[in-house]
This record gives structure tokens, C-alpha cells and sequence, in this order.
């Protein structure tokens, strides 16, 4: 039986293959070779591609060069989502590698948040948690924190260390004694298809009888359409880190085990593969 | 004292809100997300820019001063008075939108500004938009600071202030509002309060 801490070690070493390519009417002065990284699942875009976009700056004149931005499908990717929230929302069912396309002009005001330094990268990434925290603590775990445990939460993550980044992160994951689980589950569910970008509302993880509250519960009481089959088939799949969790699994457990390190359950609702 | 706002309570506020606002032309109105009902007030409106005013002529116009800098044109602007905007003045179309935070119990203000060419601005270029006294209360002020956010409805992106200390300045307001036995609608405290700092005024018939 697995232990449930290997659970919070695959989650953070998860990888996708990933290729860059640099769009093609991007002005370049000599060919563009397409550029190949394991993206890890857990962290965002903007964080981990320095070495994409100097290999791409080589190539091009420095005034062609402006805010790096990336792009699936044309669909523009929101550097803000996790890495693995967007494989799984856009690709998950496609082939490996993970086909990118990258671009330095025309930077889609529309669609994307601006990310001008690695400074933006960890005032979101700081808020998420502290939003996190105010669902599952009344932000009481993370206010009694130092600065220092903040920073040492966000260097985890950047540096990819994931015992630096538990250490302070498991006292995210406690709760009182008295209590069987948090406050209210951190959780956003996303579908490609819909204009609202994701579904997030309050979600006690246990009921007033006092058990446990399912991911199946989740689901029904807030996204009701993603668990209900049309004519006897599931329509859909819900994928957290690129599996499909047993709707009967405790959404506690959930939460503590297989959140993002910004302590949210990122969920994807996707179109099941008809094949 | 608690002064946490229920969602319940936050759209019953605003639908008083909104009444007001209609009596008094103020352009408020409550929009509706398609899928869940999920709500929020909303209020798009142009003000006129001058650019580049040269030095003498600022220091010849002293009372009006508030004119050459930010001025603030209450009534939207149509397409025949835009036209009529000289080369030196430029339009800029702001939209301030209300939502209910789930997390933080509390409203938050989400906005956007752009030329009429549809250029967004960006938040270096709102900052310096913002009336000098407000911005030392921007600084000093109960919220982090201004950033560039999704809108948890639209996916686009807005600049928000920040939610997170909300509670503590309205609790004070608040307190004393009910100390007076005055009524209290918790949105138009609020938006009063934080409204200034980004351009948006309430005019005084709201309390």
C-alpha cells in the first residue's frame, strides 16, 4: 500500500515532456530550432522557461524581442495556472510531447496577466496561499508565520526543494484536534469550454453528521453536470495531476495530499476520449 | 465584532445600491453570470485626460489646476462629444466592477482602463492617474497594494486591490455608523471609501 507521503512526492516531481517551438512569423536571423524541457507539473510557465527564451533570443535581433508569451492550439497559455492544471485542461489526451509555440510580439492584452519579473510570479503565487489559508484556517496558520517562512515556501518551490517547501508547508496542512478536517476545501474546477474561467465556492470537507465529504460530493454540489451521465455515459473525466481520483475518496484527504503547492485543488473537467 | 459580509447580504446591499443608482442616473447595474447566477455591480465610464501641459500654462491656470491634471466628466461621453476631444486631451474608457469574495467574505473592487483604440493602460499609467492625496492613502492604505488579476468571471485580466484587510477598516467605519443608529449599506460604505482611490466618486445622495 502506498504510503500517502509517496503521494506528496509524486505530485511534486511530476513531469511533462514538453517542445518549444518559436511561432513562425516571429523575425528571426537564422532558423529557429525547437527546444525540449520536462516541465514540472507543479510550476508555472513564466518560472521555468529562462532557458527557452534565451535559446529562442539567440536567433532574433534584440529589437524584435518583448514579453515572452506561450501558446497551445492557439489557445494563449495563462502563465498564472499551474503547468500541469493547463497540460490537463488543454492536452492531456493528446500525444506526448506537449507542443508549444512561443512568442515575443503581440502580446495578447485580452487573455494574459503581464509578468514583467519573477517578483509578479511570487506575489501570486504568496496570495494564492494566503487565500488558501483564509478558506481552510481563517488565515490564522498563515498569519502567525514568519516573513521568513513565506519566503522559504516560495524558494521551495522555485529551487524545486521539496523538503525546504514542507517544512513550513505541512502547517498549512494541520488542523485543530477537535476538528476532523479544515474549514472550507481551497478547491477551483475548470472547463475549457465554459467563459467563466473556473468554478470555486465554499465546501466544508465534513458534513454536519460528521463524515467525510467525497470528491463525488464536491462535484455534485457544485458542478453537478460533470458527474450526471447523458444516456447512461460519462461524458466526462475529472482529472487532478493527470489521473482521474475515485469519486469516493474524502476531499480532506484530497486537499491535503494532492493540492498544488499554492494549496489549491486545481480540477480539470475534460471530454472523455472517445476511443 | 464581526464584520463579515454574507454573499446574501452583499447582493441584497447591492440591489439597494443599484435602485439608487438608477434614481440618480449614476450608471450602476447588476450583472449576471449565464451559468450559476453569480453576480456583481458594474460601471463603465470616460473621463477626459489632458497630456503634456506645458509648464507655464499649468502655473497660469491655478484653480484650474484639478482640470489640467485628472479631470473627472461625470456624464458619459457619446461618440459626436468624443469626436469633439482635441489632440491634447485623450478619453479613457474605465470599467469598475463588484464582486463578493467567497474566501475573504468581503467585496472586492476589480477595474480596467483603456484609450479609445482599445490600448489597455497599464498599472504604471493608472498610478499616475490616481489624485495625489490619494495616493499616500494608497500607499499607507488597508490593502497590499494594486495588481493585475483574472476576473474570476470574465478570465480577462483586471487590476483589483486587495481584499485581505478590508474587514479591518470597515469594522471601524462600521462601528461608528451603527454607534449613530445610522442605516448602514455595507457596499456603499465601502465603495466610498475605496472607490476615490481609483478614479470611481460616489456622489453624496448614496449615504
Amino acid at each position: 500500500m502506498t504510503d500517502d507521503k509517496d503521494v506528496l512526492r509524486d505530485v511534486w516531481f511530476g513531469r511533462i515532456p514538453t517542445c518549444f517551438t518559436l511561432y513562425q512569423d516571429e523575425i528571426t536571423e537564422r532558423e529557429a530550432e525547437p527546444y525540449y524541457l520536462l516541465l514540472p507539473r507543479i510550476s508555472y510557465l513564466t518560472l521555468v522557461t529562462d532557458k527557452v527564451k534565451k535559446h529562442f533570443q539567440k536567433v532574433m535581433r534584440q529589437e524584435e524581442v518583448s514579453e515572452i508569451w506561450f501558446e497551445y492550439e492557439g489557445t494563449p497559455l495563462k502563465w498564472h495556472y499551474p503547468i500541469g492544471l493547463l497540460f490537463d485542461l488543454h492536452a492531456s489526451n493528446t500525444a506526448l510531447p506537449w507542443s508549444i509555440t512561443v512568442h515575443f510580439k503581440n502580446f495578447p492584452e485580452k487573455d494574459l496577466l503581464h509578468c514583467h519579473s519573477k517578483d509578479v510570479i511570487e506575489a501570486h503565487f504568496m496570495a494564492s496561499i494566503k487565500e488558501a489559508d483564509a478558506l481552510k484556517h481563517k488565515s490564522q496558520v498563515i498569519n502567525e508565520m514568519q516573513k521568513k517562512d513565506h519566503k522559504q515556501l516560495w524558494m521551495g518551490l522555485q529551487n524545486d526543494k521539496f523538503e525546504q517547501f514542507w517544512a513550513i508547508n505541512r502547517k498549512l496542512m494541520e488542523y485543530p484536534p477537535e476538528d476532523s478536517g479544515f474549514r472550507y476545501i481551497p478547491f477551483r474546477i475548470y472547463q475549457a469550454t465554459t467563459e467563466r474561467p473556473f468554478i470555486q465556492k465554499l465546501f466544508r470537507p465534513i458534513a454536519s453528521g460528521g463524515q467525510l465529504h467525497t470528491l463525488g460530493d464536491l462535484l455534485k454540489d457544485v458542478c453537478p453536470s460533470a458527474i450526471t451521465p447523458e444516456d447512461g455515459e460519462q461524458k466526462t473525466q475529472v482529472m487532478i495531476h493527470g489521473i482521474e481520483p475515485m469519486l469516493e475518496t474524502p476531499i480532506q484527504w484530497l486537499s491535503e495530499h494532492m493540492s498544488y503547492p499554492d494549496n489549491f485543488l486545481h480540477i480539470s473537467i475534460i471530454p472523455r476520449p472517445t476511443d | 465584532e464581526d464584520c463579515f459580509l454574507e454573499e446574501k447580504r452583499f447582493k441584497q446591499y447591492c440591489e439597494e445600491f443599484i435602485k439608487h443608482s438608477q434614481q440618480i442616473g449614476d450608471g450602476w447595474e447588476w450583472r449576471t453570470s449565464k451559468d450559476l447566477g453569480d453576480g456583481y455591480l458594474s460601471k463603465t465610464h470616460f473621463q477626459v485626460r489632458n497630456r503634456n501641459i506645458p509648464r507655464d500654462l499649468k502655473e497660469k491656470n491655478n484653480d484650474n489646476i484639478e482640470r489640467t491634471l485628472f479631470t473627472d466628466v461625470e456624464e458619459p461621453l457619446d461618440d459626436s462629444q468624443t469626436a469633439g476631444v482635441c489632440a491634447t486631451e485623450e478619453v479613457i474608457r474605465y470599467e469598475y466592477h463588484v464582486l463578493y469574495s467567497n474566501s475573504y467574505q468581503v467585496p472586492v473592487l476589480y477595474f480596467r482602463a483603456c484609450f479609445l483604440d482599445g490600448r489597455p493602460l497599464t498599472l504604471e499609467e493608472i498610478w499616475k492617474s490616481v489624485h495625489a492625496c490619494y495616493q499616500a492613502r494608497l500607499l499607507e492604505g488597508p490593502w497590499d497594494t494594486i495588481t493585475q488579476q483574472e476576473h474570476p468571471l470574465l478570465g480577462q485580466p483586471f487590476f483589483v486591490l486587495h481584499p485581505c484587510r478590508t474587514n479591518e477598516f470597515m469594522s471601524s467605519v462600521l462601528s461608528s455608523s451603527r454607534k449613530h443608529s445610522r442605516y448602514t449599506n455595507y457596499i456603499i460604505l465601502w465603495l466610498s471609501t475605496v472607490g476615490p482611490v481609483v478614479g470611481l466618486n460616489l456622489p453624496l445622495s448614496y449615504a
